[in-house]
């Protein structure tokens, strides 16, 4: 099982799900994918996505600080099939 | 170039500023609203109008996994459709999605915080033959529910509560050849953040606060002090109780701007800060004592409204003292003690945000716009709620 990170800090939506979409697709199963996003809004949208793309589930989400102080959301999202 | 300047041109045409969006709404121009963000987000805070429309809420990233399904979801009509998001960012990809299928879809430039800091100015009628040298007026915060006031007499200006963008209320008084001598804050807002230090600053005008959050810099501003602009004369009122510090504005012992005191329906709510009941017992003072001291006819002017059915034909929100003593239960309750207990059973969670707005006001630290725009999602609060029969 590999675990890849994708930074999308700082970026607004629809950016973070339309990579964290596209490394999805090029994972095997079972493989997880974990987003930094700074966006508050990627909390619900991540669990939105998940509900409509059958390929992927939402392991976690949680908030951590960054050096600049910024508050950065973390989702683990893994490949299911 | 040319075909950049005309790629410009159509990027351009294919977008609707907030301010084109809700005057189409509000006149009841045909116009489908696409609010493509999350369920939370929409279920939280939406585009409102003073007249009803057609509003459809599918999540972009439906549209990102199915997009014919999504696309089927919008009725097919020949009505324009404005895609709105919370930024503006999925929403032009969705309208760009839209258009590739041949719908007339436009993206809502700036998103929600773009509707959010939207402002527009109203002229209020201070009643007929009134010939005084006094102009005063109502900056609506659509998207907020949020009021200030840019009051007007001879040369000079006052403005009542601004919101950060500032230089809207330098242009209102440019274009009433006046000059912003006196910019005041009614009390420490936990809703929004104050423009009132960097306006007086641009302005080169006085920023007041009530005394109890004068702090180093600035003016104070206690009960019983008076404040001149131009030949009128506004007369600051303590009323204590939506917080501590609270004050009102009564201009020439009319127009009084009542801050989150007296709202048109209502009155503000005691309990955003740690101590509802001693703050509920200032505000029932405030209430059956200093402020029943002023006429039936006194014009309120307040710095929120909750719902756009508070907005008159006239586009201005605003109340009759008398008619709200009558209306309004909370104005009725002469029990202090029973007044007490209906505003602890009226207490309700505040958006976990206001206690940080109310903090950067108070120390008037500026806050970086990105954080800005995130703090101040959502309508204000402020109203007292309604206690439950």
């Amino acid at each position: 099982m590999n675990v890849k990170k994708l930074d999308v800090r700082g970026l607004k939506c629809p950016i973070p799900i339309v990579k964290a979409k596209q490394e999805i697709e090029r994972m095997a199963s079972g493989d997880q994918l974990e987003v930094m996003a700074t966006d508050p809004g990627s909390v619900p949208d991540f669990q939105g996505w998940v509900k409509v793309n059958k390929k992927v589930s939402l392991q976690s989400q949680r908030v951590e600080t960054d050096d600049s102080g910024r508050q950065v959301y973390v989702h683990l999202l893994e490949r299911l099939h | 170039m040319s075909s950049a300047l005309s790629a410009e041109v159509e990027e351009h045409s294919l977008e609707l500023q907030a301010a084109d969006l809700l005057a189409m709404i509000d006149a009841g121009r045909p116009l489908l609203v696409l609010d493509v963000r999350n369920e939370e987000e929409y279920a939280s805070w939406r585009i409102e109008g003073l007249r009803p429309f057609h509003s459809v809420h599918v999540p972009y990233f439906e549209f990102l996994e199915n997009p014919d399904d999504s696309i089927a979801r919008i009725p097919f009509d020949t009505r324009p459709i404005a895609v709105v998001c919370a930024k503006g960012g999925s929403s032009s990809f969705v309208a760009e999605v839209l258009r590739d299928a041949g719908r007339d879809a436009r993206n809502v430039a700036g998103g929600m915080v773009a509707y959010g800091d939207h402002l527009q100015a109203r002229r209020i009628s201070l009643g007929e033959g009134y010939a005084s040298q006094l102009e005063i007026w109502q900056v609506n915060r659509r998207g907020k529910g949020c009021l200030s006031y840019l009051i007007r007499s001879a040369d000079e200006a006052m403005v009542i509560d601004p919101s950060r963008r500032t230089e809207f209320y330098q242009s209102l008084a440019a274009s009433l050849h006046a000059r912003i001598t006196a910019v005041v804050d009614t009390h420490v807002h936990a809703d929004h953040l104050s423009g009132g230090p960097a306006l007086a600053n641009a302005s080169g005008a006085t920023y007041m606060t009530p005394s109890e959050n004068a702090g180093t810099s600035g003016c104070a501003l206690g009960d019983g002090a008076r404040l001149r602009v131009g030949k009128s004369i506004t007369l600051v009122l303590g009323t204590p109780g939506h917080t501590p510090e609270s004050i009102c504005l009564l201009m020439e012992g009319k127009y009084l701007a009542s801050g989150d005191t007296l709202f048109a329906r209502g009155i503000g709510r005691p309990d955003l800060g740690s101590d509802v009941r001693g703050w509920a017992r200032m505000l029932h003072r405030t209430l059956r004592h200093t402020l029943s001291r002023l006429p039936d006819e006194t014009l309120v002017l307040p710095a929120h409204y909750s719902d756009t059915s508070e907005i008159r034909p006239d586009g201005t929100v605003s109340g009759i003292l008398g008619e709200l003593r009558q209306s309004a239960p909370e104005l009725q309750i002469a029990n202090e003690e029973e007044f007490i207990a209906a505003m602890e059973r009226a207490t309700r969670p505040a958006p976990p945000s206001y206690p940080k707005i109310a903090s950067a006001n108070r120390l008037r630290e500026p806050v970086a716009e990105d954080l800005a725009s995130e703090w101040e999602i959502g309508r204000n609060q402020c109203a007292a709620a309604r206690a439950s029969p």
